[in-house]
């Protein structure tokens, strides 16, 4: 009797939204094996494209799928070397705090129409809020590490967090007042029969770009630039630390593409039930659909790496504030027309 | 700098400014190289840069006082060993020069198809260490895979990959096969189609364009003050090439152009090297057409050669040295020797006394000239273009320093 009811106490722990969301799906173990997959696809397809095999030695039967599994477990083992020289405490908590809070917008995230953590009349708001959180980490591990190298990434990352920042945030509101309405359930059902990236491409083009450069992506690899300036504002890390410090761009990616998914893709749609399952209706399929669709979004964004080379800061920045900054204003000008003739407000 | 004043107390100090940076780029870095280049930064903007070489000055010149004639040519093409038969050629004329001795017309052919060959694929290796610099692997990937026909191409003559050794004072040390110029043409189509895919995913990429065009301006007056030589002297407008200038091996013998560009930027450097490649692949079809039949080494050496070693030489169609060649004791004398390397001119001056060993070999590499553009060209760009600048100068510290 007490064992069945410490089975039900945990499987009712586990399926508790909040414990749900940050450790399963979409979030931490969710999250790992993304990465695995990403990562894995990222460097065999750029293999692909560039005469070579990419990952194969450690399985070779699949491929080499978990050579992220490999390269983990040799962070784990290997020594965290902490130099004299950095300011111990925040050199520290920085790669922690940053991989962390950088999968804390899945809090308010929801990846199902009836099942989520908190019930929030404006999560997309908080979201978005949440989403510019790991930046700092990244400019305070800059700092801390007291290597010009690492101050230079700092700075560049901050120069880059001006100039995406509000090109998301207009890009959303640019669809969020289309859907009339700064929550995530709404907006996803407001999407039922016309995705939003059909109503207001402008502003979804615009908020891709942005995440390319607030996760680093090519070619806005700036912050990290390898011939640049070694390797940012993480230049002084190694063994664990290091590997967390890689996985924040690749998380705050997947996290922005879940926003995504749910402002312009359509969410969880086409949703459907199978009548007599209801954690199979309503929580495995539309959460299968939403990070599906998150996830063909970031392959395209890793793509990229084999594409393109990395711009300079300054052409960056200038594009940014030229050119994305006045088109995600174009794309909320859109948003109110559309609003407009819908005869809204 | 600013001056030295005296804060009292006899201990004098330099007042710091506080507006820029001084960042040490290498010799720990993953793009400069064994080399530290010393920058003064004000924000993001260069505004000064002093190049420290010599971390890898391996003391050539005077290690080849100690050796026999025939040994420094093996020494030599360490230099630069991934041109190693440009390298190698300028000492061997030199040396022959002193022996007063002329190799036969199939070994000049051999020597320059070798020549050729080695600038194809010493080219390619420059722009796939342009290409990561920039930070498109794609690019660096297919430079250095596709070097790899040329690579292989080079040990089909020679029978090494890098250091050939092929040059030997009156001739070469191999012949080829007749099978390999249709390996070579197959080669060079490939990279004649490559080069092809090369302007579209790397050159006329939107991102690596607006990186490398207008990026390190060397006017022709500059190039010209600061002695600067090969592709990079040519896409500055300076129409200067040691195969028209002064032609050594079998380049009297074909026709090609010279490139030039007038532009002078990173993008004009890039463009000059591609269009070299393409001259490059004309010159060997042309060589390998009319190459003639006939000795691979000069009469009055293989007068020398045993009943055992003339075999070797009908049969595997390579040479075996006679003793001479260990204790060769050219008079006394100076000679000098020119070939355009990949990246440039490169000199040797040797003087002998009639000793077995040099008494003074002096080199003067294309990237010890070319470096001094370490020091001016990044001044007044930014820091994300000092490795642009340095990718597209071509430069390879292990040749510099000798």
């Amino acid at each position: 009797m007490m064992a069945i009811g410490l089975l039900e106490f945990i499987k009712n722990l586990i399926l508790w939204p909040p414990v749900f969301y940050m450790l399963i799906a979409p979030g931490l173990i969710t999250m790992m094996i993304l990465l695995i997959i990403l990562i894995w696809a990222e460097r065999k397809i750029a293999g692909r494209i560039q005469m070579r095999y990419g990952p194969l030695e450690i399985s070779p039967k699949i491929g080499g799928a978990i050579q992220l599994l490999a390269d983990l477990m040799r962070y784990m083992f290997q020594e965290i070397i902490i130099p004299r020289t950095v300011d111990t405490l925040p050199y520290i908590i920085a790669p922690i705090a940053g991989f962390v809070i950088s999968m804390l917008p899945i809090a308010a995230i929801p990846i199902s129409p009836i099942y989520f953590p908190s019930p929030m009349n404006n999560s997309i708001i908080v979201a978005l809020a949440l989403t510019t959180l790991p930046p700092i980490f990244g400019i305070l591990a800059g700092w801390s590490s007291n290597n010009k190298f690492s101050l230079i990434g700092g700075a560049r990352e901050s120069f880059l967090v001006a100039a995406y920042e509000l090109i998301i945030i207009l890009s959303a509101i640019g669809a969020v007042i289309i859907y009339g309405s700064p929550d995530f359930t709404q907006a996803v059902s407001a999407q039922k029969d016309l995705w939003g990236i059909v109503l207001n491409p402008i502003s979804a083009i615009a908020f891709y770009v942005a995440v390319l450069m607030a996760s680093g992506r090519f070619p806005f690899e700036i912050a990290e630039a390898e011939a640049e300036i070694v390797m940012g504002a993480y230049t002084e890390y190694s063994g664990l630390m290091y590997g967390l410090s890689m996985g924040i761009s690749y998380a705050r990616m997947f996290v922005y593409n879940l926003i995504f998914t749910l402002l312009f893709l359509g969410g969880w749609y086409p949703f459907f039930t199978v009548p007599g399952h209801t954690f199979f209706s309503y929580v495995i399929i539309p959460a299968t659909i939403v990070i599906v669709k998150a996830l063909i979004v970031s392959l395209t964004m890793v793509f990229t790496r084999a594409i393109y080379a990395r711009l300079r800061i300054d052409q960056a920045l200038g594009g940014a504030w030229k050119f994305w900054f006045l088109f995600s204003i174009m794309g909320l000008l859109l948003g109110g027309a559309i609003v407009l003739l819908q005869g809204g407000i | 700098m600013e001056a030295i004043s005296d804060i009292g107390g006899g201990i004098s100090a330099r007042k710091v400014d506080d507006k820029t940076m001084i960042l040490f780029f290498g010799p720990q870095h993953p793009s400069s190289g064994h080399m530290r280049i010393i920058l003064k930064l004000d924000g993001d903007v260069i505004i000064e840069s002093d190049p420290d070489i010599g971390y890898v000055h391996r003391t050539m010149e005077k290690l080849s006082e100690t050796k026999e004639w025939i040994k420094n040519s093996v020494l030599f093409e360490r230099l630069a060993i991934l041109d190693a038969g440009n390298v190698t050629q300028a000492y061997i004329i030199a040396l022959e020069k002193l022996l007063g001795i002329e190799p036969p017309e199939r070994a000049l052919y051999l020597r320059t198809i070798l020549s050729e060959i080695n600038r194809i694929s010493s080219h390619l290796y420059g722009m796939g260490i342009f290409a990561i610099m920039l930070g498109s692997s794609t690019g660096y990937m297919w430079f250095f895979g596709d070097r790899e026909i040329m690579v292989q191409l080079a040990e089909r003559i020679t029978g090494s990959r890098l250091t050939h050794t092929y040059h030997i004072p009156g001739g070469v040390r191999r012949d080829v096969s007749k099978s390999f110029f249709e390996e070579l043409e197959k080669g060079l189509n490939y990279i004649e189609k490559r080069l092809r895919h090369y302007e579209i995913m790397f050159v006329n990429n939107p991102v690596v364009r607006s990186r490398i065009e207008n990026v390190g301006i060397l006017s022709r007056e500059r190039a010209i003050d600061l002695g600067v030589t090969g592709p990079n002297a040519r896409a500055s407008g300076i129409d200067f090439d040691v195969r028209v200038e002064e032609p050594y091996g079998a380049y009297s013998f074909v026709d090609f152009e010279v490139p030039v560009y007038k532009e002078g930027d990173a993008l004009a450097r890039t463009f000059q090297r591609m269009d070299e490649i393409r001259q490059s692949i004309s010159i060997l079809r042309q060589l390998s057409k009319s190459i003639p039949e006939g000795p691979i080494l000069n009469e009055k050496y293989l007068k020398l050669f045993t009943p055992a070693m003339k075999e070797v030489l009908e049969k595997d169609k390579r040479i075996k040295f006679p003793a001479i060649f260990t204790s060769l004791k050219p008079p006394s004398g100076k000679a000098y020797g020119r070939v355009e390397e990949g990246r440039g001119e490169i000199f040797f001056y040797l003087e002998s006394n009639g000793e077995p060993k040099p008494y003074r070999v002096r080199v003067v590499t294309p990237s010890f000239r070319n470096s001094i553009l370490l020091k001016y060209l990044p001044v007044g760009y930014r820091l994300a273009d000092l490795p642009a600048i340095y990718g597209s100068i071509d430069y390879f510290p292990p040749e510099a320093d000798r």
